[in-house]
């Protein structure tokens, strides 16, 4: 055959023993080895993007070291659950020096939450009266306000004109005039005021806003948002006896008995219920994403399970938004209960090309967005890690005699998980966020006026509910303009 | 030893090409499940069916048998695959490949009636890639194409005494 | 094991941590009652948020991703828990280990701090073995805060805690049987002022030796009792951390699933106080009255002084 003669011609010396290995031989022998070569650079490549992908997925931590920071004086105003979670959160944050802890229940959250601070090596004094605690602790320059809802004005305007910047708990105020006064105060001191929307600066919501919603533009033309918080029947919060507040603290507060201390949610005058107290959190979401703020709201809502002596607002809400979007109008559905936790809380952002599903928890629903089989392909924000590569449907259990057909009706559309977890406390980002601003580092991420624009619109619900009417919303309305 | 058969130079090239292919194929699973976070064959072996079923999954159930069967199938691939890249020890190479894809097919053979879960592009009856793969390592092993264009034909060249005279 | 409720107990149930947590409780006010209750269980929630490794933001998750040298400030109940592992796997000799074999040892606590560093990669923690224990205890502290002191607490039957007893005499009632064959009673208990940690597997499961990490065949049962210390906040004479007793048992009765008889038996002689049984598998024989081994006793005069062994 032709190529024997050739190799025939071309290795004369092999006859003799001589030389056993020609150029010929030496090159065809090496011929592959380039393809080996080749190999490795593609896994190289390879794992270049899949590194990529991999450092966009931990949310990155400012972990300053404890000597760069410059030390932050911060007080407590209401030391209850809320108080106790945040200050938990800012353990994690170098650089704080607790001075005070205000709340008029001394012997039972005020004196825990001082026991604690003690622990974590803080010497605080406790307070009752406000007042009295910005008096004496001048060295304050921060006060993170958690008392109930109705007081947070009266705190947070007090503290401002005291010269401290303020982190308030939402919702910013029980009534709009609240609110207002507050935008109006932190405007006048120029102190800070953060609103405590903390998925505003959850690097993951943060994510799917910069990224995925405004720079690639994944899901299109968002027309419809759900959402949801549904929470199981809870029984009313009590107390220990031996804990009991004096009925005069209660009344010089604002209580009408231990109960209502313990349960103001449900009061009108104190809360707004649980659409004011779930709701505003994702409805903060839902104009920071749709890019809007709402034109209309319907809502219907009652009381349909919990005692009406004990509970003086809605326990279940419906309530649609209509937006005008930069794309074109959109309409949001919400929905709160408080007799079925059934899927919890989440919000699905609906577009023409994708949707996206996230949620504040990290273990359910902590962010997937779906591709439409007519969008085109977003190959390009996989390989820049903005989303996971499609997720494979998980192997199903084995059946009882180990044969399982996979069949199914129709194709899923692809589901790209959102490749941002985060690692710290829920609240802490947000707290980071206020203490970076008032060391000059930072923006607030929900300044006062972005707070009283969520206000307005949670605060219209109770009122459209009320008035049983498709209630409109002005641009006007979002602002607060001028002095009270 | 010098008698294998011979095919013409233009068929050896095209079984080069194959063989280089097939070995990248098995250098990358190879590569992939050792650098992967966590992978096992318990997987697959528990959902063998077919007549080897009982071997496969008492595989699976111990875990020293099973730690072995995984090291051996995730360097073993690798070494393959990189020998086939390079065209050395090629038929032992083909060999080791040929053992490999006959236990995967066993282990979960594309029989009539056999549903799987394991994850698997495409529609196969009988015969599937598996299978074709073995396929084409026969004839890599058959063809000593590690000796037309391959390191074997640098060792063979040093190693061998006798010249290399093509048979008459 | 069971438990029977004492006439007029009213008992609350709540699901967390992968379990359903019970209060059992004798109180007049029965609102007040299930008030105290959910305060309790509240607690719950709390604790699987910080503890549990399969929420990306908990303590021990952010724990279980630190590098060589990296440090990570944590609660100060993870970090009561974490001492408390550390010390059990001293007294033990490594048969509870809540890093399962991969470096318990090289975290560094600060307890002042409430810090944990990490001096090598790879440790991997799963406070399973201790975390309901654990919060059985505090459930116990919230209940007396309250006022209620004749209650028991239990989390999944595994961990069981007893307050005071039901007025009408002795402790709470509690009984010990063959997690296969639990119609069976193999010994009763009056439980008061006492902890009670089970373990138990169902049949063709394995538990590892963290030791070794070899599967441990031919146990089938535990259960390992000790008192509640007067007040929580004492610490043993011998510098020892302070008990949360539950959380104790919780740890002992896993490391008796692995511990050998000779072990157990040592461990119950030099700690006066504490009382173990075992539940050895006979295989296709079935168990007989001889599987089940008695070690120590409970002295109810004062709190369980875990001592390390030599070996």
């Amino acid at each position: 055959m032709a190529g024997e003669d050739g190799k025939d011609k071309a290795a004369p010396a092999a006859a003799e023993g001589q030389r056993k290995l020609d150029r010929r031989d030496v090159l065809m022998g090496l011929s592959t080895v380039p393809a080996l070569g080749l190999f490795g650079y593609a896994w190289r490549k390879q794992n270049q993007v899949k590194q990529a992908a991999a450092q966009a997925a931990v949310a990155p931590r400012e972990a300053a070291a404890a000597g760069d920071v410059k030390e932050v004086n911060v007080a407590l105003l209401g030391a209850g659950a809320q108080g106790q979670v945040l200050t938990e959160a800012m353990q994690r944050i170098p650089g704080l020096r607790f001075r005070a802890v205000c709340d008029i229940w001394t012997e039972y959250n005020q004196r825990r939450v001082v026991n604690t601070l003690k622990r974590y090596g803080h010497e605080v004094n406790g307070y009752v009266d406000y007042r009295e605690m910005l008096d004496k602790e001048p060295a304050i320059e921060a006060v993170i306000i958690a008392t109930p809802d109705f007081w947070h004005a009266e705190h947070a305007i007090a503290c401002l004109k005291a010269g401290k910047h303020v982190y308030c708990e939402k919702e910013m105020s029980n009534t709009l005039e609240g609110a207002r006064n507050m935008v109006l105060a932190a405007r006048e001191t120029g102190k800070l005021l953060q609103i405590g929307h903390q998925r505003r600066s959850n690097p993951r919501y943060i994510h799917c806003h910069d990224k995925l919603l405004r720079e690639a533009n994944l899901l299109g033309r968002i027309v419809t948002v759900n959402g949801q918080w549904n929470r199981a029947v809870a029984a009313d919060l009590g107390a220990p006896e031996r804990y009991a507040i004096p009925q005069a603290t209660l009344t010089q507060f604002g209580f009408k008995d231990m109960h209502q201390f313990r349960n103001w949610r449900w009061y009108k005058g104190l809360g707004g219920g649980p659409i004011v107290d779930l709701g505003s959190h994702q409805l903060d979401i839902y104009s920071w994403f749709l890019g809007s703020n709402p034109t209309h709201v319907t809502a219907s809502g009652g009381l349909l399970y919990h005692d009406p002596a004990t509970h003086e607002w809605y326990d279940t809400v419906m309530v649609i938004f209509d937006y005008m979007t930069p794309a074109g109008p959109a309409k949001a559905y919400y929905q709160t209960q408080t007799t079925n936790g059934s899927q919890g809380y989440f919000e699905t952002f609906m577009g023409d090309q994708g949707t996206l599903l996230i949620s504040e928890s990290e273990l359910n629903n902590p962010g997937s967005i779906y591709r439409d089989p007519n969008a085109p392909a977003w190959d390009a924000w996989i390989q820049k890690g903005y989303i996971s590569a499609p997720v494979v449907p998980e192997e199903k259990e084995e059946g009882a005699s180990g044969a399982i057909a996979d069949v199914r009706e129709s194709a899923a559309p692809d589901r790209h998980k959102v490749p941002i977890t985060l690692t710290d406390p829920y609240h802490q980002p947000h707290l980071q966020n206020f203490f970076d601003a008032v060391r000059g580092k930072a923006t607030l991420n929900c300044p006062a006026e972005v707070g009283y624009e969520s206000a307005v619109a949670v605060l219209k619900v109770n009122e459209a509910i009320e008035a049983n009417a498709r209630l409109a919303f002005r641009p006007e309305d979002f602002r607060v303009g001028g002095t009270a | 030893m010098m008698t294998e058969t011979r095919a013409s130079h233009w068929a050896m090239i095209g079984i080069t090409l194959m063989r280089v292919l097939v070995g990248w194929h098995f250098m990358y699973e190879g590569l992939a499940k050792l650098t992967a976070d966590s992978w096992s064959a318990a997987g697959f072996m528990k959902q063998s069916r077919g007549p080897f079923a009982g071997f496969f999954r008492w595989l699976a159930s111990d875990p020293t048998m099973l730690a072995y069967s995984d090291t051996i199938t995730m360097w073993g691939l690798t070494i393959v695959g990189a020998c086939l890249i390079l065209g050395l020890f090629t038929r032992l190479a083909s060999l080791g490949g040929i053992g490999f894809l006959l236990l995967f097919y066993l282990c979960n053979p594309p029989f009539i009636g056999y549903f799987y879960t394991i994850p698997s592009e495409g529609s196969y009856l009988i015969v599937n890639k598996n299978l074709v793969e073995l396929g084409a390592l026969i004839v890599i092993f058959a063809t000593g194409s590690g000796k037309f264009a391959g390191l074997d034909r640098i060792v063979h060249g040093l190693w061998v005494r006798k010249p290399r005279l093509a048979a008459a | 094991m069971d438990g029977r409720r004492a006439h007029d107990a009213r008992r609350y149930s709540h699901e967390a941590m992968h379990t359903v947590f019970e209060v059992y409780a004798l109180h007049p006010d029965e609102r007040y009652a299930a008030q105290a209750a959910d305060a309790a269980f509240a607690l719950t929630q709390r604790l699987e948020r910080d503890l549990s490794r399969f929420i990306a933001n908990s303590d021990i998750s952010r724990i279980n991703r630190l590098e060589a040298g990296e440090a990570t400030r944590v609660g100060p109940d993870t970090l009561e828990c974490l001492v408390i592992a550390r010390h059990m796997f001293e007294v033990t000799g490594g048969a509870f280990d809540i890093s399962i074999g991969t470096g318990l040892s090289s975290l560094d606590l600060d307890e002042d701090a409430f810090v944990v560093r990490a001096t090598q990669p790879g440790v991997r923690l799963d406070l399973g073995g201790i975390g309901k224990g654990y919060a059985v205890d505090l459930m116990a502290d919230v209940l007396e805060e309250w006022g209620l002191h004749a209650a028991l607490v239990h989390g999944g039957f595994s961990s069981v805690l007893a307050l005071d007893g039901p007025e009408d005499g002795g402790g709470w009632p509690l009984t010990l049987s063959d997690p296969a064959a639990p119609a069976r009673v193999l010994a009763r208990l009056s439980a008061c002022q006492t902890s009670l940690g089970a373990s138990g597997l169902v049949k063709g499961d394995h538990i590892v030796d963290p030791r070794t990490g070899e599967p441990v065949r031919g146990r089938r049962a535990a259960w390992v009792a000790a008192p509640r210390p007067a007040t929580r906040g004492q610490a043993a004479a011998d510098g020892a951390p302070r008990l949360a007793v539950t959380a104790v048992t919780d740890a002992l009765t896993t490391a008796c699933m692995v511990m050998s008889v000779d072990e157990i038996a040592a461990l119950c002689a030099r700690s006066p106080g504490l009382e173990a049984w075992v539940l050895e598998d006979h295989g296709q024989d079935g168990p007989g009255e001889a599987g089940l081994r008695h070690f120590g006793g409970i002295d109810s005069d004062g709190p369980v002084a875990l001592q390390t062994g030599d070996a």
